[in-house]
């Protein structure tokens, strides 16, 4: 079969298409994999990866992250490039995909290719072209950075691992965090189709390590592993639902990184909700920060979250909301508690955890160090002691920790949210409940 | 006692000189202290002495720094070495003392009580923060002197603070072996060339060095303009967010960019 979409445009329009179809993929880490250079071809990978540059809404541009297609024989309602939409089409050649890639890469504008299609004919005649593509760019250009390539649900199980061969890091979205979720606003696509090659890919990750292990050169297979991703706010899923659901793909599934996409409604569908304030964004970052939290502190949803308390507190975020509600485990003297206790302090991260473990051994730590190491104490004071101390009295109480954090906040002098500048999900915080607030802020000391 | 000032040259030769020379004096180090130049004020009851970088006695200090305290600690006092703050001297000098005289040895790095280790930690950080981000934002232009095949050089301007050059080369020497590049520190007139498949090597251009400006190759301009398209494209306006946008790059780096170089006439 030939491409016949527009084949006179110019590689300026198609990638100007292409690109903007593809923005709404959050995935564009370049992370997980390592890889020096064999002096045949250009590129490396790197394992905690390289963000090359950043786009006006401040997300990083690591990869050429394009479709290859916007062409859709899909009608998911959330979607730009569904079939009924009256859009312009496009379709780059793998010959264009290469080039492009390559001549980038040289100019270290990007750390590899993200590539994404809409379904043009046939899941499986899309896998192919994929395929085809990558495995170009791969042979023919020698090309030995990173590569990100959606398995597309339905595709033959063959072309899914060929791409795997081929490529560093492999993801299918979810899209929804339900199955019913799913089948209101994607009537094409199937939770369960969704999940086979997630598994199928998991599994080949699996039996490939175990050939690494007795055969050093055997091919790699998805080395960094596999992603996936969520848009949040399309339809009335709690945090709670979506975090298990997070929880699940991590431990059952192997994933290694979940993403969470604030809806924005971009065909104006009447079934979807219009989101006065924009993308939910805050509550975006909340989701990322207890996903950080499962990852590398040591939490569980079920910790985190209950059926009865099923949404984040918006105000605070999701670490100093446990802490709060866990008052009994404080404060946490910062020269005894062991690593793990470490994590959970308010203010206190993986790198300045390890850090006071192991300036410890030199000698007891006051305040004056644990600033230099990093710890953040405006956040902090309420929990730790320091030999025995506290940085300055305050009250122990859930009610008058909560304030002093949101108060810090408001105030622009707490927490450093990622957009509270430039207007967009600031008036969400200001919507927090006030009463009796002014009379308590004062910090005794 | 007297206190004695030790003044080395503002590089990694002349503080390694100036450690040699305070262990040298076999004085203690309690009064003796290490200056990058020269100062204004001048200090009473204090003795100056002018260290002339020593290639014999750096390359001594270098293989006792690694052989006791580990490859990772010596790079992290290199980084050190490598700031743009002038009380580095001092900070790595007394750092050393701490792991090789106060015993803490190979972890010296983790003893952040010691207030001139703790800077030391910090200035190496900085350093490092900072080649890490000139790893991801240096952009090759590629020049006209060879449009096609084996001549083509990749060439890269930079301003960074701290001279992180050395610490971004291995990494770009790695990835694009195949290929003929440059990186040029305007700040310190220093280059770094790679020419395709050998080593790289460090070339100082001399204070009253001028950068002409390269002919680019032909094509250069056409990967540019399809850069700042898709660069212009991928962003939702939506969520635009400059700010996080300038905190994630900031204006300094942002002025090499090619993606920002554009922008920025477009708005004047």
């Amino acid at each position: 079969m030939e491409l016949r979409i527009a084949p006179q445009m110019s590689v300026m329009d198609k990638l100007k298409i292409l690109g903007a179809a593809a923005k709404y993929d959050v995935s564009c880490s370049s992370s997980g994999s390592s890889r020096r250079n064999d002096g045949q071809g250009i590129g490396n990978t790197v394992a905690a990866g390289l963000c090359h540059s950043f786009a006006a809404d401040g997300r990083c541009i690591s990869l050429l992250k394009i479709l290859f297609t916007n062409e859709c024989i899909y009608d998911c309602r959330y979607c730009a490039n569904r079939c009924s939409n009256d859009v312009p089409r496009a379709a780059f050649t793998p010959d264009e995909v290469c080039e492009l890639t390559m001549e980038f890469y040289r100019r270290n504008y990007i750390e590899g290719l993200f590539l994404s299609s809409g379904i043009l004919y046939s899941p499986d005649y899309t896998m192919e072209l994929l395929c085809e593509t990558v495995h170009k760019l791969r042979t023919v250009h020698r090309f030995q950075g990173y590569i990100h390539v959606k398995a597309i649900p339905g595709a033959d199980p063959r072309l899914i691992q060929r791409a795997g061969y081929l490529a560093d890091r492999m993801s299918v979205n979810l899209e929804m965090a339900t199955a019913e979720g799913l089948r209101a606003i994607a009537p094409n696509k199937h939770r369960k189709n969704i999940l086979k090659p997630m598994r199928q890919i998991q599994n080949g990750i699996t039996e490939n390590k175990n050939e690494i292990t007795l055969y050093k050169h055997a091919p790699h297979f998805c080395e960094a592993g596999q992603s996936t991703q969520m848009v949040i706010g399309a339809l009335p899923e709690s945090d709670y639902q979506i975090m298990s659901v997070a929880e699940n793909l991590y431990d059952k599934f192997s994933l290694k990184r979940v993403y969470y996409s604030a809806f924005v409604n971009v065909n104006e569908d009447k079934d979807l909700p219009t989101l006065a304030g924009g993308p939910p964004l805050l509550r975006e970052h909340r989701l990322y920060q207890a996903d950080w939290l499962l990852r590398f502190y040591g939490f569980k949803v079920d910790e985190l979250l209950t059926e009865k308390r099923p949404n984040f507190n918006i105000a605070i975020d999701p670490k100093a909301d446990w802490a709060v509600r866990h008052l009994e485990k404080f404060p946490v003297e910062i020269n005894r508690a062991d690593y793990q206790m470490l994590l959970r302090i308010p203010g206190v991260g993986v790198k300045s955890a390890g850090r006071i473990v192991a300036a410890r051994r030199f000698g007891n730590l006051t305040f004056e160090d644990l600033k230099k190491i990093g710890v953040v104490l405006k956040r902090a004071l309420y929990f730790i002691t320091c030999n025995g101390k506290m940085m300055y009295p305050t009250k122990l109480e859930e009610n008058y920790i909560v304030q002093s954090l949101t108060y810090q906040n408001q105030m622009g002098r707490g927490e450093k949210l990622p957009f509270l500048a430039d207007g967009t999900g600031y008036r969400q915080l200001s919507l927090f409940d006030m009463d009796g607030f002014d009379d308590k802020r004062t910090i005794a000391g | 006692m007297e206190e004695k000032y030790l003044i080395c040259e503002d590089s990694l030769e002349g503080i390694f000189t100036g450690i040699y020379e305070a262990y040298a004096l076999r004085e203690g180090h309690t009064h003796v202290h290490m200056q990058i130049g020269e100062e204004e004020n001048l200090r009473l009851f204090a003795t100056y002495r002018y260290i002339p970088p020593d290639p014999v006695k750096t390359d001594k200090v270098a293989q006792t720094l690694k052989r006791r305290l580990g490859e990772h600690t010596y790079h992290a006092l290199c980084r050190a070495a490598a700031s743009c703050y002038r009380d580095k001297g001092e900070a790595v000098y007394r750092t050393v003392v701490d792991a090789l005289t106060a015993g803490s040895g190979r972890r010296v790095m983790e003893n952040l009580k010691n207030p001139h280790v703790a800077r030391c930690f910090e200035l190496a950080r900085f350093t490092a923060n900072e080649a890490h981000y000139e790893t991801e934002f240096i952009r090759f232009q590629e020049l006209a002197a060879g449009d096609s095949g084996e001549n083509r050089i990749l060439f890269s301007k930079i301003g960074p603070k701290n001279n992180v050059v050395p610490f971004v080369m291995p990494h770009f020497a790695d990835r694009l072996s195949i290929e003929n590049f440059m990186v040029y520190d305007e700040n310190r007139k220093l280059f770094g060339v790679h020419p395709a498949r050998e080593a790289w090597y460090l070339v100082s251009a001399g204070e009253d060095f001028n950068l002409q400006e390269f002919p680019l190759s032909e094509k250069e301009e056409k990967y540019q303009e399809l850069f700042r398209a898709f660069h212009r494209t991928i962003g939702i306006k939506s969520r635009e967010n400059k700010k996080l946008q300038r905190q994630m790059c900031a204006y300094r780096y942002q002025d090499y960019m090619t993606e920002f170089a554009q922008e920025g006439k477009n708005e004047a």
